[in-house]
């Protein structure tokens, strides 16, 4: 279960691409309670089109009856026209106007779940997602291409739909009118819907190639530029330049042949429109000389061809933001078809007779997806209120063993029980609870203090600052604020700059701690504290409540030499180590497993 | 029309200082400071009409004239001919109506001016793809150049993701600009103008009617698209916001697990995406104001086309081609007019965009004076150096020498100013006063490269590139296969590297997530050995590795590079017992220096931390010794 494969530049099985109309039905699923104003949105658009192509039927018609032939001239009929025409022109108005707010709503609420979405997907994704993915490549795809996607749908949805309707609308009449003149010139439309058949899976992969080389390039600058004093330190400006200069030259091929991709469009779409027009020209002629069409309407006619090709037009400089869109909308689709791999399980496990371990592994391997496999069939329990050390070398599977405790992932195969019950039976409120987790590398938010050492602290939450420094100071929490300048008013910048490493490590000290769990798990949390610090550190961990587990991995032995319990961790073997002698006596005697 | 990035601090070049020296201090004049963001809500610098100061964007186009003379010659013809069309469709009428037509004279003027058309947009389109792509290209290649020539100070001053932004968003508005709006906008201006003069010629009154409709058009327009350019700096920066909750929920993927915090984090974002939905619908909203007008103005001057030009015709003034004529003008002119305000925001856009990357590329580089390329001996002396970030002083009057081929250690509590220190020791940054002297000549006397090429730093927090384990050791390009090697044994990397299907060659990934964090600490200091350094700075380097192979790499250290100055920040009391100096640090002043046994002897907060780690220090020495 554990080796779900989540990185999303490799799988190529999955790069199926979905077509255009799947894709957009998709996309409209999302907002199934709004289908009503979508309805409403479209019946103001036929209204609109059908009120639309009265205007140049009215227009023919008065050339035709009252202004060509000498004969029937009735300037008197012809200001009448004018008046219907008026009115017809003030129902195009009211109908403009509703359709730009009810189908531009329904545009927005369709963005506005679309991004809840694939945010709710992320908080639904596991460490492994992370953890496959670049942080830079998957920032990239869910920004740029959400971006994509929130250009097309604020900014040519609406007239990409209503030139729909239009061009379907004057089709109509161009048939309806005269089928023969308006099947000729509807003639250079169906080449377009060939040529736009046959180009379209190319346009839309070559601008798959120009945003994922887009990716490529941002991840490579956030990483030269990150890790730019390293660069500095070891002289090598030039590798900067030369890593850009590469990802710069991609997107730059990419994105020509996207762009000459995109443009293909327009100049034959302008073309066959005028050829649109001299069909009408000679046709008309023709049909005229024959007697079969009457010649006013020729003005009609080209009014209505312009009618329909001009937004045709239109429609290929925006099909080429819909192909973009689409292949936005794909990438992010992708990630919106991973399903977490840790499902709540019903609770299954019978109640055993003797007392159960607060935390029990029983027969667990667990191994990477890329198949490193890092422990082997390991048993051992940890029971309640107990401080117990995991030691070993660096890369002999503490971590995993600790994410496997907090389950960010699930075991390959055995279980992990927590009280006795199969820990995924846990939901993942009730887990998080019991078990609390300082992660190697401390993560702030942008904030204070304050929003950080209560992040996620449900019980704290509205405390104001001199409730809350009432609770630290009981749990012995108040000095670590000493080092922060204005303690817990302290602002914190999202790059965390200005903070250190051991700061960052002392608020999430803090935080895990408020939080009061059952097991706290520190994965070399202290490591960039001062040993002074620490102590005060270790006082804390003492004056957690006598139920409270510890489990503490660390370097430092001096960390864990209070643990009642030290297991060593190497090769993919845990053992438990009867002592801090024996212990010792490990790690001295390196990968020796008895 | 997207208002891609909002026009926000621009700051011209003047008004930065020339600064001469390579005293790059945060606090001058660079143009920003660590948090001050690109997107601070009111941030710019911009009255709402002002024009944004620095070079005019349509400079950035010198080095392409040709490209661009090009460009827009191609679409004033393919436009030209355009124009014609109507014309040619009008006379058609009107011959057959005489009876005077020929049939194949129409159809080659027709077809002849189509093909024209086609292959001057065609051409237009292309030149147009590859003249945005190469400005882009050119443009980052520049940008990067400049960057990379810059100093830690700037980079810490510019944050990288504004960097990131320059480097992207404001490239992509200029692309646009040389996409879109370099030709539209000619070529609108020239088909308003030629269908006017074309709409004159057959009638000129019923033509002023017709005219008339552009103003109103674009009066209304350029009023609405002010306000919505309003809205859209203003969306920009709620998307901003929305992309940071995004970005720290992806950075934060595993506290916000460990914690359960992810309704926490949907809130957040809701928040954020709420404002950003209400204010798409404030944006359609105007929209819906707008687009009615536009539609109906333009329907009116259909209207007063048949009825003002019946009377024309009725009075045998105006004839069936004239109609058709001034029915197809009406529907060039109006488009041009919607083009130039959507290509107005692109060109504020882009002006903003250029003024932010102006501000990077006009940044003075910083002075390299120094001339001394003589090999370094490793002594170093620290001379009355002070450094402050703003109000606070990180580092307060800090004096001390290092013998070369010494070691020394830098303790002391958590936010002493350690790093700092040591940052200041490889000329990543510069102290406020004081200096820092290498065998007795200012650190700013050497020549940076050959400087760097003799100093060994292994930075406190993991840096691994995405790249091979090779690349990554062998990261400075004098680095042989035998230092390779020599680096990789000392590190204690030797049997890792064996255990790896691709060896040497395996690649790691970003952040060097798959490493443990003690390998990645060991291959950045195999980095830092590679480069055979003569002096080796260690910032808390044994935070993440285990007691025993910490002393056998410090131990391989002084084995496989004899007479190499070491400096150590550490917080292990046990492993630095032996070293000739020990300085204690704490809020930024130097409390005491001197061996173990001196200041076991002289410095009460020496023995405290000692205290704090005695009892396993003393049982690991037993161990050991046995």
């Amino acid at each position: 279960m554990s080796s779900t494969n989540y990185n999303l530049s490799q799988n190529p099985a999955e790069e199926v691409r979905t077509s255009n109309w799947s894709a957009l039905r998709k996309l409209l699923d999302l907002l199934p309670e709004q289908r009503g104003k979508l309805y409403l949105a479209l019946i103001v658009m036929v209204i609109y089109a059908f009120v639309s192509m009265l205007g140049p039927y009215v227009v023919g018609y008065t050339i035709d009856h009252y202004i060509k032939d000498k004969a029937h001239q009735d300037y008197h009929q012809v200001l009448v026209n004018c008046g219907w025409l008026f009115l017809i022109y003030l129902v195009v108005l009211a109908a403009v106007y509703l359709r730009t707010t009810i189908m531009g709503g329904y545009g927005q609420n369709v963005l506005f779940s679309l991004r809840n979405t694939v945010f709710n997907k992320l908080q639904e994704l596991p460490v492994a997602f992370f953890a496959q993915n670049k942080a830079g490549d998957l920032i990239s795809r869910v920004n740029n291409d959400t971006d994509k996607l929130n250009q097309f749908f604020s900014q040519s949805l609406m007239q990409f739909v209503s030139s729909l309707f239009i061009i379907v609308g004057s089709g109509i009449f161009l048939v309806v009118l005269n089928w023969r003149l308006g099947l000729a010139t509807l003639a250079p439309a169906a080449l377009m819907w060939i040529f736009t058949r046959l180009l379209s899976p190319w346009v839309k992969k070559k601008n798959a190639e120009s945003l994922k080389s887009t990716g490529a390039m941002s991840a490579e600058i956030q990483e030269s530029l990150g890790n730019f004093k390293v660069v500095l330190a070891f002289n090598r400006r030039d590798y900067f330049r030369q890593r850009f200069m590469a990802a710069n030259k991609d997107n730059y091929k990419a994105s020509v042949s996207a762009g000459v991709a995109n443009n293909t469009y327009t100049p034959v779409y302008g073309f066959l429109a005028s050829m649109g027009q001299l069909i009408v020209l000679l046709v008309g002629i023709y049909l005229i000389a024959h007697g079969k069409f009457e010649p006013g309407f020729i003005v009609s006619y080209f009014m209505y061809a312009t009618s329909f090709y001009d937004p045709l037009r239109q429609m290929a400089t925006l099909w080429a933001g819909f192909q973009t869109a689409i292949a936005g909308w794909d990438r992010i689709s992708r990630i919106l078809t991973l399903e977490s791999n840790l499902p709540v399980v019903p609770s299954m496990t019978a109640v055993h007779a003797e007392t159960p371990a607060l935390l029990e592994f029983r027969d667990v391997s667990f191994s990477y997806p890329d198949g490193k496999s890092v422990l082997h069939h390991n048993s051992f329990r940890m029971e309640q209120g107990k401080t117990y050390a995991l030691v070993g070398p660096t890369g002999g599977g503490k971590t995993t063993t600790a994410s496997l405790i907090a389950r960010l992932y699930d075991p390959t195969s055995g279980m992990v029980l927590l009280n006795g019950k199969d820990i995924r039976s846990y939901t993942p409120e009730e887990r998080t609870q019991k078990i609390g987790f300082i992660l190697q590398e401390p993560l702030l938010f942008t904030g204070t203090v304050k929003d950080n050492i209560l992040y996620g602290n449900q019980q704290y939450k509205d405390y104001d600052n001199e409730a809350l420094t009432k609770v630290l100071e009981t749990s012995g929490l108040e000095t670590l604020l000493s080092r922060f300048d204005e303690g817990l008013d302290t602002k914190i910048a999202s790059a965390a700059e200005g903070i250190s490493l051991g700061q960052r490590q002392l608020i999430a000290f803090i935080r895990a701690v408020l939080r009061n769990p059952e097991l706290l798990i520190l994965d070399e949390a202290t490591a960039n504290i001062d040993t002074v610090t620490e102590k005060m550190l270790e006082d804390i961990l003492k004056r957690l409540p006598a139920t409270t587990t510890r489990v503490i991995i660390a370097h430092r032995l001096n960390t864990i030499e209070n643990a009642d319990e030290i297991f060593f961790v190497n090769g993919g073997e845990i053992t438990r180590a009867g002592s801090l002698h024996q212990a010792m006596d490990m790690l001295l005697h390196g990968k020796r497993v008895s | 029309m997207s208002q891609k990035n909002q026009p926000p601090p621009v700051k011209s070049p003047e008004e930065k200082p020339h600064s001469g020296g390579n005293g790059h201090q945060p606090s001058e004049g660079q143009p920003k400071g660590p948090e001050g963001g690109r997107n601070k809500p009111g941030g710019g610098r911009r009255g709402p009409g002002g024009k944004p100061q620095g070079p005019g964007i349509w400079s950035l186009l010198k080095p392409y004239k040709g490209l661009v003379a090009l460009l827009i010659g191609l679409s004033l013809i393919a436009n030209a001919v355009n124009l014609l069309i109507p014309k040619i469709i009008a006379h058609g009428i009107d011959a057959f109506t005489d009876h005077s037509l020929d049939i194949h004279l129409i159809i080659w003027q027709f077809l002849g001016a189509a093909v024209v058309v086609f292959i001057f947009t065609y051409g237009t389109t292309f030149i147009q793809t590859y003249a945005s792509e190469r400005v882009a290209r050119d443009l980052r290649t520049r940008l990067a150049d400049r960057i990379s020539r810059q100093n830690y100070s700037f980079l810490q001053n510019t944050s990288p993701s504004q960097l990131l932004t320059n480097l992207t968003g404001d490239v992509d508005a200029i692309k646009l600009f040389v996409s879109q709006a370099v030709n539209s906008i000619f070529a609108s201006f020239f088909v308003i103008i030629g269908a006017s003069i074309l709409l004159l010629t057959i009638r000129w009154q019923l033509a002023l009617a017709v005219i008339a409709t552009i103003p109103i058009i674009g009066i209304t327009f350029f009023v609405v698209l002010q306000k919505v350019r309003a809205l859209f700096k203003t969306s920009r920066e709620i998307i901003d916001w929305l992309n940071k909750v995004i970005n720290e929920s992806i950075l934060g993927a595993a506290l916000i697990r460990v914690i359960h915090s992810q309704q926490l984090e949907y809130a957040k974002f809701l928040e954020a995406n709420s404002k950003a939905l209400g204010l798409g619908i404030r944006i359609i909203k105007l929209f819906a104001a707008l687009v009615p007008v536009i539609i109906f103005t333009s329907n009116m001057a259909v209207l007063t086309i048949l009825a003002w030009g019946g009377h024309f015709a009725i009075l045998g003034k105006m004839s069936l081609g004239d109609f058709s004529a001034f029915m197809n003008y009406l529907n060039m002119l109006i488009f041009p007019v919607l083009i130039i305000g959507f290509m107005s925001n692109i060109i504020a856009s882009a002006q903003a965009s250029y003024g932010r990357i102006s501000a990077v590329l006009n940044a003075p580089d910083p002075v390299e004076n120094g001339t001394i390329v003589t090999p370094l001996e490793g002594a170093i002396e620290v001379r009355d150096v002070t450094l402050g970030y703003g109000e606070k002083k990180v580092l307060k009057e800090i004096s001390f020498t290092v013998p070369k081929g010494s070691r020394t250690a830098i303790i002391g509590p958590t936010a002493a100013g350690k790093t700092q220190l040591l940052y200041l020791l490889t000329g990543l940054t510069q102290p406020d006063t004081g200096s820092i002297l290498f065998d007795g000549h200012p650190l700013s006397d050497y020549r940076k490269e050959e400087f760097h090429r003799q100093i060994g730093l292994v930075f406190q927090d993991s840096i691994i590139f995405n790249m091979s384990i090779r690349e990554n050791i062998a990261f400075s390009d004098t680095v042989t296969d035998e230092l390779l090697e020599k680096a990789i044994a000392t590190a204690e990397l030797k049997e890792f590297i064996e255990t790896l299907p691709n060896g040497l060659d395996t690649i790691v990934s970003e952040r060097g997530t798959s490493l443990s964090g003690g390998q990645k600490q060991r291959i950045m200091l195999a980095r830092a050995l590679a480069i055979q350094p003569r002096i080796l700075l260690l910032d808390d380097f044994t935070a993440r590795v285990d007691t025993q192979t910490e002393q056998k790499i410090l131990d391989n250290v002084q084995r496989s590079y004899p007479g190499i100055t070491l400096v150590s920040v550490t917080q292990k009391i046990q492993s630095i017992e032996d070293f000739e100096q020990i300085i204690l640090l704490m809020e930024g002043e130097m409390i005491a220096s001197g061996t173990h046994t001196q200041l076991m002897g002289s410095c009460p907060e020496y023995v405290q931390i000692f205290q704090s780690q005695r009892s396993t220090s003393h049982y690991e020495q037993h161990e050991l010794q046995s």
